[in-house]
């Protein structure tokens, strides 16, 4: 049944400098009342990932090749925006994929170089032997992944890649103090995990 | 107990990444959504957003052509399209503090840091259907009233005048849904 007119106008109330608007919730008739306690959807939904987990190594190895292949387009023909950017959406998303893809130990080489993208304000000032050194990091890292030791391994490549890249963004952005607070504040919102 | 009625909701996916829309979608059919659109970047998602009229919209934050960013005020424009009051879940492996501020300005309704995990996904979902927070409308501002608390020690400006200063408490649908 169609809801009345009177029921689909959100009310509003009106202050000095605001409104406060609260629109009907549409979304009220997902819920209801758990009746089956077999139902269980985050199980469903844990073990539907865990099927799909198998196809998860070669995604992994899919993003290193797109890496690279920026990498290599930002050689050929240097930063313009599109090269920066499919360098920065390729280390962005490896970054964000790398725990639930099984591959925890890229992330941090793959945020620093992110770091490096994003917080540089002149990238035509970004050295190449950085980006490649982080690029290389990240190839290897994953190649190198089975390692028992490659926690360990890794976290030592990312930290002087970290090293590196902080002292480099200091002196990019020595000239605004306060976004560099910003940068080298901790981060807010916990993960998802 | 309360639960989802998953196959009653339309999710709306816009990330770049074909791999993280997968996942997204593998999680959502877990979880019994039947209805999940795609898009790959912000200017199809708005379209798709316009097409399919989504009952939640879920959104990467970097994305070719504009982000997801753009997009979320874009959907909040008063106006502009059928439903500036959709939950906007933003998806990120961005969690630092000017980041997290931004996507609250913009209209963002939750905020999901990566790595994404069904449990997280599922809770951020309840959230939006069960306790829907009201939209704030000022000047510079339109989107899910940015308060979820009262601080009682907090000793700064108020900046919304003419009363009513509180956080505006909604009873959470899972309390109505049991009594």
């Amino acid at each position: 049944m169609a809801p009345s007119p009177k029921n689909s106008a959100p009310s509003v109330a009106t202050f000095a400098d605001h409104e406060v608007i609260t629109p009907p919730n549409k979304l009220r008739k997902a819920l209801a009342p758990a009746t089956d306690p077999k139902d269980d959807p985050l199980a469903r939904a844990e073990a539907a990932l865990a099927q799909l987990s198998s196809e998860f190594t070669g995604w992994m190895h899919a993003e290193c090749e797109r890496l690279e292949a920026a990498r290599q387009q930002m050689k050929r023909i240097g930063f313009t925006e599109q090269t920066y950017g499919e360098l920065f959406r390729a280390c962005h998303d490896i970054k964000g994929e790398a725990v639930t893809f099984g591959f925890p130990s890229v992330s941090g080489a793959a945020e620093s170089l992110w770091r490096l993208l994003e917080h540089t304000p002149d990238m035509t000032r970004i050295p190449q032997a950085l980006i490649d050194q982080h690029v290389d990091a990240v190839r290897a890292i994953v190649r190198e992944n089975a390692r028992p030791d490659i926690a360990g391994v890794a976290e030592t490549l990312t930290r002087r890649l970290r090293e590196v890249t902080d002292e480099f963004l200091r002196l990019e952005n020595r000239d605004r103090p306060d976004y560099l607070e910003s940068i080298f504040a901790p981060p807010l919102s916990p993960s998802g995990a | 107990m309360v639960r989802i009625n998953f196959n009653r909701l339309r999710f709306l996916v816009i990330d770049d990444n074909a791999h993280m829309r997968r996942i997204l979608r593998t999680l959502l059919h877990g979880f019994g959504t039947r209805e999940v659109y795609e898009a790959e970047d912000g200017a199809a998602g708005l379209e798709a957003f316009t097409h399919y009229m989504p009952d939640i919209v879920l959104t990467d934050w970097v994305m070719p052509i504009f982000d997801g960013l753009e997009l979320a005020q874009m959907i909040r424009q008063p106006g502009a399209n059928s439903n500036p009051y959709v939950p906007i879940i933003m998806l990120s492996g961005h969690s630092e503090k000017k980041r997290v501020v931004s996507a609250r300005d913009a209209g963002i309704t939750e905020f999901l840091a990566k790595p994404i995990s069904a449990k997280a996904l599922y809770e951020r979902v309840l959230n939006v259907v069960a306790n829907p927070r009201p939209f704030i409308k000022t000047k510079t501002y339109f989107g899910p009233d940015r308060r979820r608390n009262v601080n009682p020690n907090y000793v700064g400006p108020e900046r919304r005048k003419g009363g009513k200063t509180d956080v505006i408490r909604q009873q959470p649908l899972l309390d109505k849904v049991v009594s």
